[in-house]
């Protein structure tokens, strides 16, 4: 082959590869999997350049369909106001008529840049190293286990050079090619990217492609350098994946001769400019049109009535999670008794714990992942007993499992499954186990569980006039046969339940020490306050309290008022089914709610976070008045008592980028299904213990599933990006967003997008990047030609 | 007669439930649980029926041991498959005529099951293998799903067309269309000439039915179709092959080139399909190996002529992988939970060897002590097998590294299951005492295969045992390589047929 390009240097490559790496955003596995924005690594984009971007690496679009803006415009739902609105935000070579006109048409569909393997036709190289990735990131289903202690490189090579598949596939002598390569993936990558004639200029946006088109198994070598510089430390996986890819593609061409001049011609492509296309920025506008439809819509929510309740002292304080799905039993629970105050806190509720079950090696990380633990803890009580069982379960799990055994499992054991099949068809023996109470292990020193407490209470901006019951409710979701279980958690406590975290906090908050040293801080607690700590499960829509972790003396003193906080969460829990039972399908009634959750064969046993369009951080009262379909994320912030704004900083750049990663995976999930989603679950089956695989074999999918966005007749998510509405003063927001340059690019970019409450309590402004604000109801009249 | 018409009862009922639904989509809906629940029942109360009033013979329809023990079955798992797709694909668009092929797909195997006649059994059989293709075209937009199909028609058109010859050679050699009168017939012990080639056109139905290796391509890539799906599948429709064979069982034993022939493809197929199980990453490909094996299993079982077993076999294995698939997304807590076990205590040679010299003892001892000695060699060699599966949790119990507790918690599971396959096999040697043959006296061939299995599959029991102590070595990679892709049988097929559709 002719060397028209020089090799590109070690130095070069490496850069390449970093920045192709930093496109992929990672996946976590299924154990604890969380919400991750699909662009993440491109962020620094606007929407219509990402699109330009994913168009040519992924051939996928980045907005919804035509048809989808269409049907909204035909209804009534986005003006033409609103598209002239989205004009002004800055694209001058557009007019609303140019706008208005392309909704009727049909998006061209994208092709994404060529590749060897797809001129080759066959997909080869993404099959082949999906075969062996499946293997090497498996994390304990298969018995006779792919040995992974090596690098990726190393490992694939072993693989490579005994698979004959791709010789039964037409490609002989091709294992003596892979034999044949470099023995480090750095110089593979640099001897593939020689091959391949590859100019310095298009090399990072054909690496960007490459590892595109391995689909999950790119995000799942993302995730271990996530965790990895999480921890300080690296991880070579990604970079490796790329190095195979490529490797893949020069040995290819090698084999192919014949597709030279095609990918000769193909290379010019990688070159030519990724300038946003006309359809692109005409997508781009809609987008923001619809966007600020919802905006107009969500304006009515803020009502200037009189603050709710009154400023005598509440009988029940019940903190949830910021979760949209909290909305809905937090209005519930409100409607019980103007003496019911609810709260929005992420649910991990400040506690950055690294929790041990019972019996388990190993801590579950229950917290944001973009943290790290800071505290250990573990359930109560001797864990030996329960190891024990753990592992007498596993050598029956491997007995069933193993070749000849097998046998002897399904003669010995298989009539015993009829009681099984029974008993799931006919919905009998899901019986929810409460777990053991946690501790932390090591315990915290006093003035530290002080310290913490203080910092808490006052990040939940309740400092004062507690109430006799303060109920502190993470979430979860029990849900039967689900490969996406912990889809359904909380994201804040890294795909686990909240409950771990709800019982340890509410165990500080319950020390007589932990209150004196609390009201040397300036924050009382009167004596008869008890924390208490609950379970609200979102799939059957029930709050749970854990009232056996109270000691004896707190439970005795409170019985009467915690007897009327269970029934008020009785209650709310039973109107919160009977409003979720009219979206959920196939629940007929309230009762049914709580049954299908634990249906083995339900694919929706709850919507999770489908829906979620805003992002309101501010005093409960404000939104009090609404009903906001839990939609909406609620983070309680009273600006007033934020000395230094320090809260707002907080806010702002944890549970605001947390929430962009939630609504954007749904976004992702529903305008690029095949790149960002998951497909159906019918066909799920689920790899490695990590992840699913479409049907026999592909890539692994990651992101939700056509079930979590979609009824079988229509998207139940919207795809549009969160609306952030904080009530602060615009000089604190701007500050806080000028000290965090990445946090600004996701509003100044317009992933997310930025409003502001006024005084009167609407309203009043909104973000237009750059760190400036125009009022909110600036009117856009829509002019009809090009300016 | 009357149950012989309540047996018949029970596929009507599904017929007309999978055509309504393919009709009138809209109409029965609502009511797939119920009257999949009456099928269910019927079929329930026939089965409770022949065992108070005993076996009625002929009739309308065969009501026999297989069919009494098969209808419940198979009506029992329509009922729990109908039920999950009712509510799994309750709002897909495929959903309704999903479930409409999947009852009619119920009702063909019931009435394989059931036919008194050859020319019923045939057409029966023949429609079963249009609803299954049907199925498999569930997402007909899948390359896979298409890939799959394909290799479902050349086994399925392989099978129909050789059971069509089995059953003309059948016919014609016995002279009478009744399945009973063939079987009676054989059993007092005609062998018409036409006995040779339709017993061999019969085990090549069966085997290509079962989705023995190298054919099994079709069923390691059914789940390119719904859950339910893979689940009736694996454990009703790829179980026809068997049936069939033992519903001709009396045929079988009197030739027992064929029993020898299906022992080794049996055999062979069982060890294949495990070490390719135990290399699959992915739970419904891994479940789809085990089924290869299983069936593989039951040839083995079959040629061994041990009849009686092979239904159990047929009972415990369907009931078993029905389950496993629909709660196939169990998998991710499953391998969370097995990691959070800590550590696996991997047992060395040594105790490896304790382990299988433990367990054959016990066996031998029970053998000795509860006068086995006179059974069959067959049986017995059939129980070494089974003994050699229970060696290895014993193994995992003894290993060096576990503490006691888990060890004596692991020898309970070991003697509780001996136990249960002790009963089961026993209740099902006395049940079918009078209605399926016992083995003929073993042969210079019965012995052979005999030797072959036992030394086979204590080579596999052994080597998984002692892993993942060898499997770093480089032939074993390799090995590994080869296995996982399914020794590449899917991959030269789809080749071959790619082929020849160009």
């Amino acid at each position: 082959m002719t060397h028209a390009v020089p090799a590109l240097s070690a130095e070069q490559t490496a850069t390449l590869t970093d920045t192709a790496i930093r496109a992929i955003p990672p996946a976590f596995p299924l154990a604890a999997t969380v919400a991750v924005n699909p662009f993440l690594g491109q962020t620094d984009k606007t929407l219509p350049e990402t699109a330009a971007l994913l168009s040519r690496v992924a051939g996928c679009a980045a907005t919804a369909p035509r048809s989808w803006f269409a049907a909204r415009i035909a209804r009534g739902e986005i003006t033409a106001e609103d598209v002239a609105a989205a004009l002004a935000g800055g694209e001058a070579s557009l007019s609303v008529t140019d706008v208005l006109a392309a909704v009727g048409q049909v998006r061209p569909v994208p092709s994404p840049l060529p590749t060897v393997s797809a001129l080759e036709g066959q997909a080869l190289a993404e099959a082949r190293i999906g075969a062996w990735a499946s293997g090497y990131f498996d994390q304990g289903q298969a018995l006779w286990a792919a040995q992974s202690e090596e690098g990726a490189y190393a490992n694939w090579r072993r693989y490579a050079i005994h698979d004959l598949q791709p010789e039964f596939a037409g490609v002989p002598g091709i294992r003596a090619s892979f034999a044949a390569l470099p023995e480090t993936s750095e110089d593979a990558l640099i001897w593939a990217l020689a091959q391949l004639e590859i100019p310095a200029e298009a090399a990072s946006l054909f690496a960007h492609r490459l590892l595109m088109s391995l689909g999950g198994w790119a995000q799942a070598a993302r995730y271990r350098l996530w965790q990895a510089e999480l921890a300080g430390e690296t991880d070579t996986s990604l970079a490796e994946l790329l190095a195979i890819r490529a490797a893949w593609e020069a040995v290819l061409l090698a084999h192919k001769p014949a597709l030279l001049p095609a990918w000769r011609s193909a290379l010019a492509s990688y070159s030519a400019p990724q300038t946003p296309s006309w359809d692109d920025l005409i997508d781009g506008i809609l987008q923001e049109a619809a966007e600020r439809a919802v905006q107009r819509r969500l304006a009515g929510a803020f009502c200037p009535a009189a603050p709710r309740g009154s400023a005598a002292r509440p009988v029940l304080q019940a903190a949830f999670c910021i979760d949209v799905r909290s909305e809905v039993m937090r209005r519930a629970l409100e409607s019980q008794s103007p003496e019911v105050e609810t709260l929005g806190f992420a649910g991990f509720f400040g506690l950055t714990v690294a929790h041990t079950p019972a019996g388990m090696c190993g801590a579950e990380a229950r917290l944001p992942v973009l943290l790290s633990p800071g505290l250990e803890s573990r359930a109560e009580g001797d864990h030996g007993a329960a190891r024990i069982a753990g592992r007498a379960r596993r050598a029956w799990g491997r007995f069933r499992q193993a070749a000849v055994s097998s046998f002897a499992f399904v003669e010995a054991t298989g009539p015993l499954y009829a009681g099984k099949l029974v008993r799931e068809t006919l919905g009998l023996g899901h019986d929810v186990v409460s777990s053991a109470k946690p501790v932390l292990d090591p315990p915290l020193p006093l003035e530290a569980q002080v310290e913490a407490a203080a910092t808490i209470l006052g990040a939940m901006s309740l400092r004062e006039n507690f109430a006799q019951v303060v109920l502190i409710a993470g979430h979860g979701a029990h849900v039967a046969n689900n490969a996406h279980a912990s889809a359904l958690q909380c994201g804040a406590c890294g795909g686990y339940g909240g409950d771990v975290n709800a019982r340890l906090l509410a165990g500080v908050l319950n020390q007589a020490e932990v209150r004196e040293g609390l009201a040397a801080k300036g924050i009382v607690v009167p004596v008869d306050t008890v924390f208490v700590a609950a379970l609200h499960d979102t799939a059957q829509d029930s709050i749970s309290l854990f009232l056996d972790d109270l000691d004896e003396v707190q439970h005795a003193g409170a019985a009467k008022v915690l007897t009327q906080v269970a029934s008020w969460c009785a209650a709310a829990g039973s109107l919160a089914r009977a409003e979720r039972a009219v979206s959920l399908p196939g629940a007929a009634s309230e009762a049914e709610v709580a049954k299908r959750a634990l249906d083995w064969a339900e694919t929706r046993p709850e919507w999770g976070l489908a829906g979620c369009k805003a992002f309101v951080v501010a005093p409960r009262d404000k939104t009090a008045m609404a009903q906001l379909d839990g939609r909406v994320f609620l983070h309680s912030y009273d600006w007033r008592q934020d000395e230094g704004f320090g809260v707002l900083e907080l806010i702002l750049t944890a549970p605001v980028v947390v929430t962009s990663w939630i609504s954007l995976q749904y976004y992702g999930s529903v305008v690029a299904p095949e790149v960002f989603g998951s497909g159906t679950k019918q066909v799920h089956n689920v790899t490695g213990g990590m992840g699913v695989l479409d049907g026999a074999t592909g890539a692994l999918r990651v992101g939700l599933s056509q079930q979590s966005v979609h009824d079988g007749t229509e998207f139940v998510h919207e795809p549009l990006r969160l609306s952030v509405v904080v009530d602060a003063p615009v000089a604190a927001i701007s500050e806080i967003l000028g000290r965090h340059p990445t946090v600004q690019a996701l509003f100044d970019n317009g992933w997310l997008k930025l409003l502001r409450l006024g005084e009167a309590g609407t309203i009043a402004d909104r973000y237009v990047g750059g760190l400036t604000w125009e009022p909110f109801a600036q009117v856009h009249k829509p002019a009809l030609a090009a300016r | 007669m009357l149950l012989s018409l309540t047996a018949l009862l029970v596929p009507l009922v599904l017929a007309a439930l999978g055509l309504a639904l393919l009709l009138r989509p809209d109409m029965l809906r609502s009511h797939i649980r119920r009257v999949a629940a009456t099928a269910a029942g019927l079929a329930l109360a026939v089965t409770l029926g022949t065992a108070l009033i005993g076996l009625p013979g002929g009739g309308v329809a065969r009501l026999d041991l297989v069919s009494a023990v098969m209808l419940p079955l198979v009506a029992g798992l329509g009922w729990v498959v109908l039920s999950f797709s009712s509510v799994s694909l309750r709002d897909e668009p495929e959903g309704v005529p999903f479930m409409g092929w999947i009852a009619l797909a119920l009702a063909s195997v019931m009435i394989i099951v059931l036919a008194a006649n050859v020319v019923v059994l045939w057409l029966a059989w023949l429609g079963l293998a249009g609803c299954v293709y049907r199925l498999f075209l569930t997402y007909p937009d899948r390359p896979m799903a298409r890939a799959a199909a394909r290799k479902y028609l050349l086994s399925a058109g392989i099978a129909t067309l050789a059971l069509g010859l089995a059953l003309t050679g059948f016919a014609t050699g016995y002279g009478t269309l009744s399945i009973v009168e063939i079987t009676t017939a054989a059993e007092a012990g005609a062998a018409p000439a036409t006995l040779g080639w339709s017993l061999a056109a019969l085990v090549l139905a069966a085997v290509t039915a079962s989705a023995l290796f190298p054919l099994s391509g079709w069923l390691t890539e059914a789940m390119e179709a719904p859950t339910p799906f893979s689940a009736l599948l694996h454990a009703g429709i790829v179980n026809a092959g068997g049936v069939l064979l033992l519903i001709f069982a009396d045929l079988l034993v009197l030739a027992p080139g064929s029993l020898a022939v299906l022992a080794l493809i049996g055999g062979g197929s069982a060890l294949i399909g495990a070490l390719v199980m135990l290399t699959q990453p992915a739970i419904k490909t891994a479940l789809a190996w085990s089924t290869v094996s299983q069936m593989g299993f039951l040839m083995l079982q079959i040629g061994l002529a041990l009849f009686p077993l092979a239904l159990l076999h047929i009972v415990a294995h369907a009931l078993y992988k029905a389950h496993a698939l629909l709660n196939s997304g169990t998998a991710v807590t499953a391998v969370t939970e097995a990691r959070g076990a800590g550590p696996v205590a991997l047992p060395d040679a040594k105790v490896v060897a304790r382990a299988f010299a433990l367990a054959l003892a016990i066996y031998g001892l029970g053998v000795v002590l509860f006068g086995a000695l006179d059974k069959a060699p067959q049986a017995l060699a059939l129980g070494v097998i089974l003994i050699l599966g229970i060696a290895y949790l014993i193994a995992q119990g003894m290993a060096g590294g576990a503490p006691k507790a888990l060890a004596m918690r692991l020898a309970g599971f070991s003697a509780a299951a001996t136990a249960a396959y002790l009963a089961l096999q026993a209740a099902a040697q006395a049940l079918a005492v009078s209605h399926l043959p016992a083995p003929p006296a073993a042969t210079a061939a019965t012995w052979a295969v005999i030797a072959l299995a036992l030394v086979s599959f204590t080579l596999v029991a052994v080597a998984q045992t002692l892993l993942p102590r060898w499997s770093d070595h480089s032939k074993a990679r390799a090995l590994r390589v080869h296995l996982s892709n399914g020794l590449y049988a899917t991959a030269i097929l789809d080749r071959v047929l790619r082929r020849s559709a160009a």
